[in-house]
Formats: structure tokens, C-alpha cells, sequence
């Protein structure tokens, strides 16, 4: 997928679990775990809001764009 | 789901089983009272009471015919029972909206479809043999029920391809 997903890099950063952030937002691992690995096919909004205010950061720092090459794949 | 969508649920599975095994009954007799038609004497005035092949010629023939319809149309209902069934136990287990039902329900519109259809040959067969307008031909209600299947197959696929999306929504 061309949109990656930063958020184990931003956790990494803030030295918090995603057993944290899961308890913070009110968001089951198990999902946060499919944004993490990149397996979501979308994101809401309001997830998208609640990760940023706990980790206090942009929505840029957690979603990246990279052109997709098939040659990579 | 309401208390009464959850008693229809539960009542529907062994009412549709029942009407399989009905159906069956149904399409083995009749079967049978074809095979057996070629063995009576004087069939079909002796066991019907009256002459009826005076009158009409063609009727034993005819009767025959329409007899081989009604297999072909219970073999038909049996597809679509056993479709029906599939529908429910997808309901009983909570996970109706998928494309497996959209394309059952499909199925059983064409073959809804196809009943019609019979209904045709049988009252053309009547009218050919027997008397015109002794068996009526046209029902409103079945061609709404076409219609109606269609357009809930419909819906499910489309509730099926927005439930898809949604699984992969965080």
C-alpha cells in the first residue's frame, strides 16, 4: 500500500506500549495492532484525532505517502 | 432483532426442512403416478371416473406432461429451499450481509422466475389439450415476489461490499 503507517515509530518515540495507547484512547489492541501493521484499509477520523492528542502529534507524523513500485514488491 | 424476528428465526429452520421433505414426498409421488400411468388400462378416464379423452384426445398426453412439469418444478423448489436454508443459518450464526446471500438470493429470483415459467407451459398445455382458461396463467403476486428478490439480492450486495469496507476500518 502507498500510505504507511508510522505509528510504531511514533510510539517508539513517546516510550509508550500500544497496550497504552489502546487504554487511553478506548480502542482494542487488537485494532490499533492492524493500523500498526499497516493491514487497515481505513482510518476514521475520530481515531485518527484521539492517536494524535495521546501521542501529541500531526496526523503527517503518523500517515506517510510513498509511491508505490511493483519492482519492490 | 425483535422478539418476533428471533421466534420467525427460530421457527423457519424446521418449517423449511419440513417442506424439503415435503417437497420430496411430493415430487416421488407424483414420479410415481406418471410410471404408474403407463401400467393402468384405460388411463386416465378409469381412474379420474369420467371420459375425459373423448372430449380430448390429447389430455392423457397432456396430463403426463404437465406431471414431468411439476418434477421439474419440484426439483426447482428444492434448490431454492435449500438456498433458503443456507440464508437462515447464516442469520442463526450472525453473519447475514455477505455476497454468498446476495448471490443465493439471486438464485432464487431466477428460479422464482422459472416457477412462473412453468405456470405458463402448464396453462398453455391445459389450454392446448384441455380447455383455454381452465388453468389461469398470470398471479401479480409471484412477478412482485421476482421483483422484490431482486432488489433484496441487490441490497445485499451492497451491504455486503459496505460491510467489507468497513472491516478494515480502525
Amino acid at each position: 500500500m502507498a500510505i504507511l503507517v508510522n505509528l510504531d515509530d511514533m510510539l517508539h518515540e513517546r516510550r509508550m506500549t500500544l497496550t497504552e495507547l489502546a487504554a487511553q484512547i478506548d480502542i482494542t489492541v487488537a485494532n490499533l495492532s492492524i493500523l500498526k501493521t499497516g493491514k487497515a484499509r481505513a482510518i476514521r477520523f475520530s481515531t485518527l484525532e484521539a492517536i494524535c492528542t495521546a501521542l501529541a502529534c500531526q496526523p503527517g507524523d503518523l500517515l506517510e505517502f510513498r509511491r508505490w513500485n511493483p519492482e519492490e514488491s | 432483532m425483535t422478539r418476533t424476528s428471533v421466534q420467525a428465526l427460530s421457527v423457519a429452520r424446521p418449517v423449511v426442512r419440513g417442506l424439503m421433505v415435503l417437497n420430496i414426498v411430493y415430487a416421488c409421488a407424483i414420479a410415481a403416478l406418471l410410471a404408474w400411468s403407463f401400467f393402468i388400462a384405460g388411463w386416465p378416464q378409469r381412474p379420474l371416473g369420467f371420459d375425459l379423452v373423448h372430449a380430448h384426445p390429447l389430455a392423457g398426453l397432456g396430463l403426463r406432461v404437465i406431471v414431468v412439469v411439476g418434477v421439474v418444478g419440484a426439483a426447482i423448489v428444492h434448490t431454492i429451499l435449500r438456498r433458503l436454508l443456507a440464508i437462515i443459518d447464516t442469520v442463526r450464526v450472525g453473519d447475514p450481509f455477505i455476497l454468498d446471500n446476495a448471490q443465493r438470493l439471486e438464485a432464487i429470483a431466477w428460479r422464482v422466475l422459472g416457477l412462473e415459467g412453468l405456470r405458463f407451459i402448464v396453462a398453455a398445455i391445459a389450454a392446448a389439450v384441455w380447455e383455454q382458461g381452465r388453468i389461469g396463467a398470470f398471479s401479480f403476486a409471484p412477478w412482485l415476489a421476482v421483483l422484490l428478490l431482486f432488489v433484496l439480492a441487490g441490497v445485499f450486495a451492497q451491504g455486503a461490499r459496505m460491510r467489507a469496507d468497513l472491516e478494515g476500518t480502525v
